[in-house]
């Protein structure tokens, strides 16, 4: 096994947040359905049925009433929130640009909000407030350390907390795992090796490195890629849609290795010296397994592993292609947001949460609920074990809220739990 | 061994606490007697006063005076017991005892397991004959003095060998006590010596400037300074042999380690499990490593520092905020051909649906295989 590809087994990226495209799509089916079944019922609690009564006994967190009417609002699809996720990361792509920072700022911020609506709706937390918050932690994660007023001032925030209260939220849905493995520097190595070759233009090098670097910067982060495939695949398959001749050359220069014919199995003739340059179905594995050290070598650099890599990046390669640069436009032209975004947003109007929208009351809430709960614990010493656990609960996205509440969401939290299989419990 | 005082003792067939004030034989009270004493049997562990003992077994073995004890018991047996609870002498006594017969130690063993596993079983037996019921300690018993019948030799062997490492640590913490004491005295001595030559060299000192004339003073600075080289001269001197002196210590307290473990080692054939035959060389273990065994050889690529270069870098090469920090512009070339190789042929698909190594394709064909033979099986 290569040594690089086991290196890069050990990154949180790898063992925390790549998934498969079914496993992606299973877990936003089921964060949509834990979604839908929790506003649902946090709708129908905070609106008792006598819809003439205001609702003076349990105030409304975000002022602003659900609207009346039907008991339950039409709820976003999966495939809905995703685009409208979508959406969202080019208009943070675009807040990054006019603060301007850094690519890996902004891809890092990218991917921070992209993956934290894996395990949560769009319809529980707020995607404008995230967003800012987003930026704000990716900058901090990339070490470019801005004061919060600052920062908050160009993003016509007046008061820090309405960025702070998100902060340990994103946290949370990030499984705390905050290094990003960008391919933006992999681009640069790239390039270092292709210059090594003595018959390629640097001026050709040079204007495919920018547009592919112009890829990387949009492409892979308003798409799964980053899920679905590791930064170097990702930046090779950028790199063939800026020139896929050099991408190929650099892919058959690594995987150059070709099995010597005496490990192969050449029933032909032991003097015939021509390896199957693999071309076409790739070599035979050799029937003897005599020699482990170049089963070791076809294994890292032989032809059967480069035809799986470029199977893989093309895959990339597709999937990036759907969405190149000249795509941002789509996203922020008029006509299309009020064809396909406006509509979405109105339905996520009438179906948000009401008890999360507001990140600032949430946060105040939580911290009252904390207070309350040290309190308890001096009054009632029996209980502290209890009160404790729910503390530690807390950190992990227990949801808030009465005790009744809990009880009843129990069940379900141990079945969505259990489908996802992380260690941080159920999405919050 | 953790056990409530009194909880087994019936099973046991000892008492319960006594008063430390009435003999429960004769009834004599403590107030009466003053220098009271209580004796047990280690037959029974029935306590009595001294009087009782000796009223009762001067004429010879006699039974137990307890209701319901049937043993005979005899004057020479009978001891103060070290422990109030006497269920715990009582416990103490027997692991005494089977301590002395299983008195294997780890480096007997090939294993640490292999050392448990016989730990775990001395104990069971310890733990039947403490508190086990009646069959059972029998049973117990007869194990533990077949076991004493059949290794008489071995168990001899290595209590001697145990004797002898004590013996052996005994003797070198009083040589290195000697040692250290002579150092002290030595130390002393010179310290002495030193003070009487500074004295003597003072007066001889003054002495020859009485004696000689005025312009004679610079020789005298110079011979004195000869005399300080001197005796820089012996205090080197004196350093090398203490140096000597002490490694001669320690090589002589590494012999008397070695010649313990030889006698511990040179033990028999037993049939214990795991027991060897003669100790291995402990293998070594090599520095810790702190990343648990990655490799960072790079396998698919190699870095040339001065060919792997970038037009992005070159202009910082000669920038001084850049070149003066320290920056390494090799560090950033290798992480950057790292970065690009890595993960290469990681295939997140295959590798999150059915593990590290395979495709899903190939584990479709393994399960077939496996199918395959499993028909196959199955006609056969």
């Amino acid at each position: 096994m290569a040594t690089e590809d086991a290196r890069y087994r050990q990154t949180s990226q790898y063992q925390l947040w790549s998934f498969s495209p079914a496993q992606l799509a299973a877990m936003r089916e089921t964060t949509n359905a834990a979604a839908r079944a929790r506003i649902a019922e946090r709708l129908s609690y905070s609106q008792p049925p006598s819809a003439a009564a205001s609702s003076t006994n349990t105030p409304d967190p975000s002022g602003s009433t659900p609207a009346p009417g039907p008991q339950l609002p039409e709820f976003l699809t999966p495939a809905e929130e995703a685009q409208l996720v979508a959406f969202f990361t080019s208009e943070l792509l675009r807040a990054g640009d006019h603060a301007e920072m850094s690519d890996e700022i902004k891809a890092t911020a990218a991917v921070f909000f992209r993956r934290f609506y894996v395990t949560n709706s769009i319809m529980t937390y707020p995607p404008q407030d995230m967003l800012i918050v987003a930026l704000f932690f990716g900058c901090k994660a990339e070490g470019s350390f801005v004061s919060i007023s600052e920062f908050g001032r160009t993003f016509g925030k007046e008061h820090p907390e309405e960025i702070l209260a998100g902060e340990f939220l994103l946290c949370q849905g990030l499984r705390f795992a905050l290094d990003v493995k960008h391919p933006f520097r992999a681009l640069r190595g790239a390039i270092m090796e292709l210059a090594t070759l003595p018959d390629i233009d640097p001026a050709r090098l040079g204007a495919a490195e920018a547009r592919a670097r112009e890829i990387l910067r949009f492409s892979p982060l308003i798409t799964d890629a980053y899920f679905h495939f590791t930064p170097s695949q990702i930046m090779l398959a950028a790199l063939s849609l800026a020139d896929r001749a050099l991408a190929e050359r650099f892919i058959t220069k690594t995987f150059h290795y070709v099995a010597p014919p005496s490990a192969a199995d050449n029933s032909s003739g032991p003097g015939t010296p021509v390896p199957d340059s693999g071309g076409g179905g790739g070599t035979p594995a050799p029937s003897k397994k005599s020699r482990s050290g170049e089963d070791n070598k076809a294994e890292v650099i032989g032809s059967q592993v480069r035809d799986k890599v470029l199977g893989a990046i093309e895959a990339c390669r597709d999937m990036l292609s759907r969405e190149l640069p000249e795509r941002r436009e789509h996203w922020t032209n008029k006509a299309v947001i009020k064809a396909q975004i406006a509509p979405l947003r109105k339905k996520l109007k009438a179906c948000r949460d009401p008890d999360r929208w507001n990140l600032v009351e949430l946060q105040r809430r939580r911290r009252e609920q904390a207070a309350r709960n040290v309190d308890s614990e001096d009054e009632d010493g029996g209980r502290s074990g209890k009160g404790s656990l729910d503390a530690d609960a807390a950190v992990f996205g227990e949801p808030l809220g009465a005790a009744k509440r809990r009880k009843v969401e129990g069940g379900r939290d141990g079945k969505g739990g259990g489908g996802l299989g992380d260690p941080f419990g159920p999405p919050l | 061994m953790s056990r409530k005082p009194g909880s087994t003792s019936a099973s046991a067939g000892a008492p319960a606490i006594s008063t430390e004030d009435m003999c429960p034989v004769c009834k004599t009270m403590r107030y009466l007697n003053k220098d009271m004493e209580f004796l047990i049997n280690p037959e029974c562990y029935h306590s009595m006063c001294v009087n009782c003992v000796n009223r009762l077994f001067n004429d010879g073995p006699n039974q137990c005076p307890y209701a319901g004890c049937h043993r005979t018991l005899r004057r020479k047996g009978f001891r103060s017991a070290f422990f109030g609870d006497l269920a715990v002498e009582r416990e103490v006594d027997i692991r005494r005892r089977v301590a002395a017969v299983f008195n294997q130690v780890e480096d007997d063993f090939e294993t640490l397991d292999d050392y448990n596993n016989y730990l775990q079983m001395v104990e069971d037996l310890t733990f039947d004959l403490v508190n086990g019921s009646d069959a059972r300690r029998r049973q117990a018993e007869a194990t533990l003095q077949q076991w004493e019948a059949e290794h008489r030799a071995e168990i001899e062997r290595n209590r001697r060998a145990g004797r002898d490492a004590d013996d052996a640590a005994r003797r070198r913490i009083a040589a290195e006590r000697e040692a250290a004491r002579q150092r002290r005295v030595d130390a002393l001595r010179e310290a002495e010596q030193e003070k009487l030559d500074r004295a003597r060299s003072r007066e001889a000192e003054l002495d020859s400037l009485a004696s000689a004339g005025p312009d004679s003073a610079s020789r005298v600075q110079l011979k004195r300074r000869g005399g300080q080289v001197a005796a820089q001269r012996a205090l080197d001197a004196a350093v090398g042999a203490a140096e000597a002196a002490s490694g001669g210590a320690s090589g002589g307290g590494g012999a008397g380690g070695a010649s313990g473990v030889g006698g511990a080692s040179d033990v028999g054939r037993l049939s214990i499990r795991g027991l060897k035959e003669k100790k291995k060389p402990a293998a070594s273990e090599g520095p810790y490593d702190p990343f648990g065994g990655l490799e960072f050889t790079p396998s698919r690529y190699r870095v040339l520092p001065g060919v792997h270069t970038h037009p992005g870098i070159e202009k910082y090469k000669s920038d001084p905020a850049h070149v003066t920090g320290g920056y390494d512009f090799d560090d950033y070339t290798a992480r950057a051909m790292f970065e690009a190789f890595a993960g290469l042929a990681v295939f997140v698909e295959d590798e999150k649906e059915v593990g590290v190594g395979l495709s899903a394709s190939e584990v479709t064909a393994i399960s077939a295989g496996i199918a395959a033979v499993g028909d196959k099986m199955d006609l056969d």
